[in-house]
């Protein structure tokens, strides 16, 4: 259907989302052109110079990219074996159904940040359970001051954190999913686990791909976390791509800079995130 | 066998149930502690380990004058900001869902599905690099530090989710009702108000609680826009995480915090139950 | 003739939706748009009332010209195949809805709605919710709805496709009582359909259409008795009428190498040369004296049985009033009953019929 009214509907919309977008991402790409910092504030012009410094210069830049890719790979999958898992125990009937199902939103629910917060205090190297805990085995693992375990601390937070968002994406889908298939897959004598490999999981497929690639959008902007728990540390060990953006840019004052990291740290996310879409595709669809 | 099974899968659920519950238990027994039982080592049960005080409570309702924290206030514009800003986004957003769903655009080579993406797309920018230019932007409109200026900038994270739900879900929709209200005599706006949004309350539903976790949960873009007039409520919690961290106030706000959210919780569940969602999520 | 339309014609990404439809209707009447899935007929419905522009033609209601006309200002009510209600309305709401957008009064409103519910067998419906009802009942709130509407052209998109077999029997016959008293007898009726047995039941005029052309227009009668070519015939039968190449010659249709048929007398007059010739399944039958042919597939359909046989060149498919399950490779002996035969051109075209028509 085509009307002269479609335009009313779509406009209101698209153009305050446009107004609001315009001036922030005109101005990124005029700033990544500059050289402003605490030290020469005001927009010049040097051309391709920042670029040229990113791509030749700086290693932390790409090093943190590493470490995004580290940190939100594995927290996607951890999330998505776990929350696929969680969906599938909740989803027929079992004791308490309703009860655990809120009981495993609530992470979701809560701010981040805040919880964070807490949990910095839970992790606390002299003073927090889990090593009150652990000291009983006479253990007691710096988390927070250790290089290897500070990323694991932040994928135990993220992994607490966002589970939820998977299990929830994944059990709207189990709900929706026909029940003919798994009534053929029954008389058939298909025990569960057949019944996942050649049913459930296959019929998932589509949905499996949407809920990874979402979760891995958000998960790819890890800021909250990494701020308030690590701050990007010990020294850089936790640093992700957006929190190096963060320092060089509201730390550092590197305005200029900041600005093309960030363009390019665009550029870089959607061209990733369309390869990652049409690889999953391939491989999860072409499963039956 | 099928008893190793069960055992397996209600072990595995306790285990989590027990991961999900932990923080907030600790919060709970931290914030009833004062200075002495937190610098002692790690306790947890309230008489038997340690005196309890209703410290960390009380002080969240003082104002920072008396060295109380006061989060009555940031509590309140975190509401408000939140809610308008879902309100405003879940009705430009549905608008614009309906016309992306029902008509066909084109404007060059720009179709239907890009103008779609370039709405979700929106998600892909980390907090950080918007902050920068927004914060010379709301500066130059003189509204750092406002609601409004807040406002405007959690319409720009929410109004893609919005736009995400209500896609799927109007595709859902079969056009033919469209049709049958335009044959029955009303105009394209009159079929969209009184045909198709009566019917689109459960998928609004579904985006309004994105749209309120989503906004209620963000702690960036107040961080870096607000100040002093206008507090959200994460930002004056994180505020709390300096120097002498008063690990009882803290908690104790961490927990009000959730709260409102489990609501939330449980109205989504309700529509999972009755299959609401999983129309609207695909 | 009060809906005419001129050379209908819309092309989407190089294929044809309408190819210079022309018609004319006439109010009181009913008219069945006869085609296979895929003719055109959604398209058609749809162009008429509006939802769909044509990219040239012209179509004129009572002389106006629909062109600039909107949908929600056309005289017009549908029925999809898609049991369509508001599921948001219970069934009063649901039939009274285009009342109430016409600013109906009240009083009026309610009797009106109250005559079509009454009309359509649902009866103290009203207070029922719509996802409560069953699919049969459904479509007849969405029935009962156009028909409130006192619409000048009621659009009806092969309504009980979705229907189960007794139910469709069922409400076809009450189609027929509906439309002859009621509002109907001011409206046009437009009924589209695939099964060519409904279009004659109906009773109205056939329009048979077939990628997107009108082929022809007529009384059903005129359509069964004289199709005016193969595909034609092909459409307008269940099972398809059998086409077999052949000749006339030597005072006899030769169908291939040893296949010859009497000449019937409604073919003395034909020049000699070759024809298609055409046979309905039904006029093929099982006797002691007839030709050879040798079975590849027999299915028993209630009191019939399809009998799929091939000998010569060719093939068809005999409709026996019988039960008998044949065997395949099984040989039986048809005889074709050139009382019924008809011929066609090369072209396809009728030349003559057993009932009196062609050239």
């Amino acid at each position: 259907m085509n009307f002269r009214h479609k335009h009313i509907f779509l406009l209101p919309g698209l153009l305050v989302l446009i107004g609001i977008l315009i001036f922030p991402i005109l101005f990124t790409v005029r700033l990544s052109l500059s050289s402003w910092d605490s030290f020469y504030p005001g927009l010049d012009f040097i051309g391709l110079e920042n670029y040229i410094r990113l791509f030749t210069d700086d290693l932390r830049f790409w090093e943190s990219f590493l470490r995004l890719g580290f940190l939100s790979l594995t927290t996607v999958f951890l999330q998505y074996v776990i929350g696929f898992s969680l969906a599938l125990m909740v989803w027929r009937d079992i004791a308490f159904k309703r009860f655990f199902r809120v009981l495993f939103l609530i992470p979701m629910m809560s701010t981040p940040v805040i919880m964070t917060v807490i949990w910095k205090t839970v992790f606390h190297e002299s003073l927090g359970p889990v090593n009150d805990f652990l000291s009983l085995f006479e253990l007691t693992p710096l988390w927070l001051s250790n290089d290897f375990l500070a990323k694991i601390t932040v994928i135990i937070v993220e992994v607490w954190q966002w589970t939820p968002f998977m299990f929830l994406l994944l059990l709207a889908g189990l709900l929706s999913l026909p029940e003919e298939a798994f009534l053929a897959a029954s008389i058939d004598g298909a025990g569960p686990i057949r019944k996942f490999i050649y049913v459930t999981f296959p019929l998932m497929a589509p949905i499996s791909i949407g809920a990874i690639i979402i979760r891995l959008i958000e998960a790819s902007k890890i800021m909250d976390t990494v701020y308030v728990l690590t701050s990007g540390g010990p020294g850089t060990s936790t640093e992700t791509s957006s929190f190096y953006i963060f320092i060089k840019g509201l730390r550092e004052f590197q305005m200029g800079y900041s600005a093309a990291l960030s363009f390019t740290y665009l550029v870089i996310m959607i061209i990733s995130l369309t390869i990652i879409a049409k690889v999953l595709v391939r491989v999860l669809m072409k499963q039956d | 066998m099928h008893k190793i099974y069960l055992s397996l899968k209600y072990g595995f659920i306790c285990v989590w149930s027990m991961f999900v519950v932990a923080p907030f238990l600790w919060a709970l027994s931290t914030s009833f502690k004062d200075f002495q039982s937190v610098t002692s080592g790690a306790t947890y049960i309230p008489w038997l380990q340690f005196e309890p005080t209703l410290e960390g409570w009380r002080v969240l309702w003082e104002s920072p004058a008396n060295g109380g924290v006061d989060i009555a206030e940031p509590y309140l514009n975190s509401i408000i900001v939140t809610c308008l800003a879902s309100i405003i986004s879940i009705i430009l957003g549905t608008l614009s869902a309906y016309a992306l769903s029902r008509f066909t655009f084109k404007a060059g080579f720009i179709r239907n599905n890009d103008i779609t993406f370039f709405f979700i797309s929106q998600r892909i920018m980390p907090p950080v690099v918007l902050s920068i230019p927004f914060f010379i932007m709301l500066g130059f409109l003189g509204l750092l530090d406002s609601m409004v200026g807040l406002i405007m900038v959690y319409i720009v994270l929410l109004m893609p989710i919005a736009v995400w739900i209500m896609v799927d879900f109007f595709n859902k929709v079969p056009r033919e009702i469209d049709e049958t209200a335009l044959i029955d005599g009303c105009n394209p706006y009159q079929a969209f108000f009184k045909v198709v949004l009566p019917n689109s309350i459960p998928g609004m539903i579904v985006a309004g609680m994105f749209c309120l976790i989503f906004g209620w949960t963000d702690f960036f873009f107040a961080f870096i826009l607000t100040f002093t007039e206008v507090q959200l409520l994460p930002v004056r919690i994180v505020a709390l995480n300096s120097s002498i961290t008063p690990w009882w106030s803290l908690s104790a706000a961490a927990l009000i915090s959730v709260a409102p959210l489990i609501v939330v919780a449980f109205i989504v569940e309700r529509f999972l139950s009755k299959g609401n969602l999983s129309g609207a999520l695909k | 003739m009060d809906l005419v339309a001129k050379g209908l014609t819309l092309e989407i990404e190089g294929e044809n939706h309408l190819d210079d439809i022309s018609f004319g209707m006439r109010k009181g009447e009913l008219y069945t748009l006869l085609g296979r899935t895929l003719a055109g007929k959604t398209t058609l419905l749809k162009t008429i009332a509006g939802l769909i522009t044509p990219d040239s033609g012209r179509l004129l209601f009572e002389d106006c010209d629909l062109g600039g006309v909107p949908v929600w200002e056309r005289n017009i009510a549908m029925v999809y195949q898609q049991f369509i209600n508001y599921p948001h309305l219970n069934v009063f709401e649901n039939v009274a809805f285009p009342l109430r957008q016409r600013k109906v009064d009240p009083a009026a409103i309610n009797r009106r709605v109250m005559t079509a519910l009454s009309s359509v067998g649902l009866d103290g419906f009203e207070g029922r919710k719509i996802q409560a009802l069953s699919g049969g009942q459904q479509q007849r709130v969405a029935l009962a709805r156009s028909l409130a509407k006192e619409a000048g052209i009621l659009l009806l998109d092969e309504p009980l496709v979705n229907l189960d077999y007794k139910l469709r029997e069922q409400l076809r016959e009450e189609f027929r009582n509906i439309f002859s008293s009621t509002v109907a007898s001011d409206s046009i009726l437009i009924y589209s359909s695939t099964d060519p047995l409904e279009a004659m039941q109906l009773g109205g005029e056939v329009i048979v259409l077939d990628e997107a052309r009108v082929l022809q227009q007529g009384p059903g009668h005129e359509i069964f008795e004289n199709p005016a070519n193969t595909r034609v015939a092909e459409i307008s039968n269940d099972p398809a009428m059998n086409l077999m190449n052949g000749t006339i010659g030597d005072g006899s249709i030769q169908l291939g190498a040893d296949m010859a048929l009497p000449l019937p007398p409604h073919f003395k007059g034909l020049t000699p040369g070759d024809y298609i010739f055409g046979l309905r399944a039904s006029d093929v039958i099982l006797a002691d004296k007839g030709i050879s042919f040798t079975v590849e597939l027999s299915e028993i359909s209630g009191s019939e049985t399809y009998l799929h046989v091939a000998g010569g060149a060719h093939k068809f498919v005999g409709l026996l009033d019988m039960v008998r399950n044949f065997k395949a490779a099984e040989t039986v002996s048809l005889s074709l009953d050139v009382k019924k035969i008809y011929a066609f051109d090369m072209a396809g075209d009728l030349v003559s019929s057993p009932f009196g028509g062609g050239r």
